[in-house]
């Protein structure tokens, strides 16, 4: 496991490259926005801890870049300042976990674990199914091209009934997949799951059998 | 205050510089009269005097005889104060008037013109003469012709005159005294326009005075309004300034807990603890800062500033989706396209993004976001969870600064409180119910026409 540490100051840096070390990871540390840049562009990482306060290129014109130039692997941003418009700017930017500094250096480790683990958890790294394409690395989606950006929970949803190919799945056996456990109020949690995935993707992706469940489309006809 | 005292200066000017015009003037048109006079008195007495010469005579004694004398019976009533008098080297002949008395002698050289002259009289009367010296007979004695009127009748005319004149004078003051207060008044009120601008840029620091006051006081103004820049530059400065300390403290403070990892695991346990409360302070204030210069700083929310709900819903949603409680929520999002919020962009970012992470840490399973769009009742937007809900615990107490719904969760009990300024500040305000999902509801109302800049008010201090 490859991991890429963005960060300036000559404690804080060092610290947490010590804390992935010991936790399995080969790191490097980059200490401005332009080294950074090019390590990520020419190497591959299976993280990447980026600062947004760096000396010489920011490092959201950093995560735009690589994510210009379809550096897909995951990146967790720190950040000194707390208001929503920053995270805003970095997830849409292309990140896909943050971090409000001062943080605690254990729930660093176990987000940075949480986002290897969700990006290599698949073999295959894009499903597609008629019209919808599953980038299980990305964890996004697209219809006819058109680019989605889904939450874990919807995609675990979409994957799940990717692996069920033809079969309608009750929203009883979807809240114990999701949940892993389920009781009766769940199936409501499930109903509004999917009315927010059709409005994402369009009508014709997710079916509904009466009596039995939800099904991808792309897979009966 | 200062423009009564103006008023009053202006008006006081007025009425005295007025006052000595007229009085010049009265002096002046008195004079004048009295000139007039003394010509016209001038001329009468020239007029007998001629009818006196014309039937002049001397005899060999050498005493004046008149043939024909002046008209006018006060000629013939003793000290009547008007008199003649012909006299010779030897003799005189007078009028009734005179009675026993003679008219002052000629003290100047005899002359052939008419002289008019003031000297002392009889009967204790100023008189005002005519007089000429005469030759009846070319080889005869010269007579000297004098007539002469008392100069009281004169001064008598001009002081009825000079009364008359001001009373007149005096009501022409007071005319002129109430133009000019109407010009003050007039020319004082844009004054009073700019005392209420004043006041509003007072109450309001984003407000400017007009452009359109008059060119004399456009300086004024425009100095005014450099002045209020200035300050809410300065002002923007020090919030900055303040904004970037607390930013500035944030990496020292990640520091400072790293070496307090490094000394928990040489053993220095206790060191440690003590190290941990000093950054867990610290921290809690360099928060309380950045939430207090990033409200000031959405408090100037434009006039008339509007967000669409769903973009701005969806911008936060896609942030809380990705920590560790939002990954396994639903988000059930019911927002019409249309629905605008009164706020501008990151107004709306940070007053939605602690309510729906905050539903989102509380909720089991779902957050449900809806909005009302009443163009009659105004606009709301409601965030719900079906989490275990309040609990008993009052909406006021988790309302109140720091205080948290569930003190074991991680995240700081800032949010909501920002979220309440951010919604008061835009004219809006912010309650919490129970949700019929279960949990909580929290919801922000703005009433029909709200607008941020009347509902105005000093932000909350945030807590310590």
């Amino acid at each position: 496991m490859r991991a890429l540490v963005v960060e300036d100051d000559q404690v804080v840096g060092p610290d947490v490259a010590v804390a992935l070390r010991e936790a399995g990871f080969v790191v490097d540390l980059a200490v401005d926005g332009d080294e950074a840049w090019f390590r990520g562009d020419t190497e591959d990482y299976d993280l990447v801890i980026l600062d947004l306060g760096l000396p010489r290129l920011d490092g959201l014109s950093v995560l735009r870049r690589w994510r210009g130039a379809n550096r897909s692997f995951p990146i967790l941003i720190l950040s000194a300042r707390a208001d929503w418009t920053e995270k805003v700017e970095g997830i849409e930017a292309g990140a896909d976990d943050y971090l409000a500094k001062p943080f605690e250096m254990g729930e660093l480790v176990a987000r940075s674990r949480a986002l290897v683990r969700r990006a290599a958890g698949h073999t295959s790294a894009v499903v597609t199914l008629g019209a919808l394409t599953l980038d299980t690395r990305r964890m996004s989606a697209s219809v006819e091209g058109r680019q989605l950006r889904l939450s874990p929970l919807e995609f675990r949803f979409l994957d799940y009934l990717a692996h069920q190919p033809g079969r309608a799945v009750s929203a009883g056996e979807l809240a114990e997949h999701l949940y892993g456990a389920s009781d009766a109020s769940d199936s409501n949690a499930i109903e509004a799951l999917v009315t927010r995935l059709r409005r994402k993707l369009g009508p014709g992706v997710i079916g509904t059998r009466r009596g039995f469940g939800y099904l991808l489309e792309g897979h009966s006809q | 205050m200062k423009v009564r005292s103006l008023r009053l200066r202006l008006l006081l000017g007025a009425a005295a510089a007025v006052f000595v015009a007229l009085s010049v003037s009265g002096i002046a048109l008195t004079l004048l009269f009295e000139r007039h006079i003394e010509r016209r008195v001038e001329a009468e007495l020239t007029n007998d005097a001629r009818r006196l010469v014309a039937g002049l005579s001397v005899d060999a004694q050498g005493q004046p005889h008149a043939s024909t004398l002046p008209a006018d019976s006060r000629f013939a009533q003793p000290a009547s104060g008007l008199y003649w008098q012909l006299s010779t080297p030897t003799a005189a002949l007078k009028s009734h008037s005179l009675w026993d008395q003679s008219l002052p002698p000629f003290t100047r050289t005899p002359s052939d013109e008419w002289q008019t002259r003031t000297a002392a009289g009889p009967f204790d009367q100023e008189l005002f003469l005519v007089q000429r010296v005469v030759r009846p007979d070319r080889e005869g004695a010269p007579v000297l012709v004098q007539l002469a009127q008392d100069r009281a009748l004169i001064g008598a005319t001009r002081n009825e005159f000079a009364r008359e004149l001001a009373l007149y004078l005096l009501v022409l003051w007071a005319v002129l005294a109430a133009a000019g207060w109407l010009q003050v008044e007039l020319g004082l009120r844009p004054l009073g326009r700019l005392r209420k601008e004043l006041a509003e840029l007072n109450a309001n620091p984003s407000a400017r005075l007009a452009s359109d006051h008059p060119p004399e006081v456009e300086p004024l103004t425009q100095a005014i309004n450099a002045l209020a820049d200035a300050r809410e530059k300065d002002l923007e400065a020090a919030r900055r300034r303040a904004a970037d300390l607390a930013h500035g403290l944030k990496t020292p403070l990640a520091a400072l807990s790293a070496q307090s990892r490094r000394a928990r695991a040489a053993g220095a346990t206790e060191a440690a603890d003590g190290l941990d409360r000093a950054i867990a302070a610290a921290g809690a204030a360099v928060e309380a800062e950045l939430a207090r210069a990033r409200v000031a700083r959405l408090r100037t929310i434009p006039k008339r500033a509007q967000t669409p709900a769903l973009g701005a819903v969806e911008r936060v949603v896609s942030v809380v989706e990705r920590t560790d409680f939002g990954a396994n929520r639903v988000f059930d999002v019911d927002v019409p396209p249309h629905v605008l919020l009164p706020l501008d962009a990151d107004a709306a970012t940070e007053l939605l993004g602690p309510l729906i992470e905050n539903a989102a840490r509380h909720a089991r399973r779902r957050v449900k976001i809806t909005t009302r769009d009443g163009d009659v009742d105004g606009e709301e937007i409601a965030v719900e969870d079906d989490g275990p809900g309040l609990g008993g615990a009052r909406p006021e107490d988790v309302l109140g600064r720091g205080a948290r719904l569930d003190e074991t969760a991680s995240g700081h009990g800032l949010g909501l409180a920002i979220a309440r300024d951010i919604a008061e500040a835009s004219g809006g305000s912010l309650r919490i119910h129970s949700s019929e999902l279960g949990g909580l509801r929290v919801s922000v109302r703005w009433p029909a026409g709200a607008r941020p800049a009347e509902s105005a008010r000093q932000p909350a201090q945030a807590a310590e």
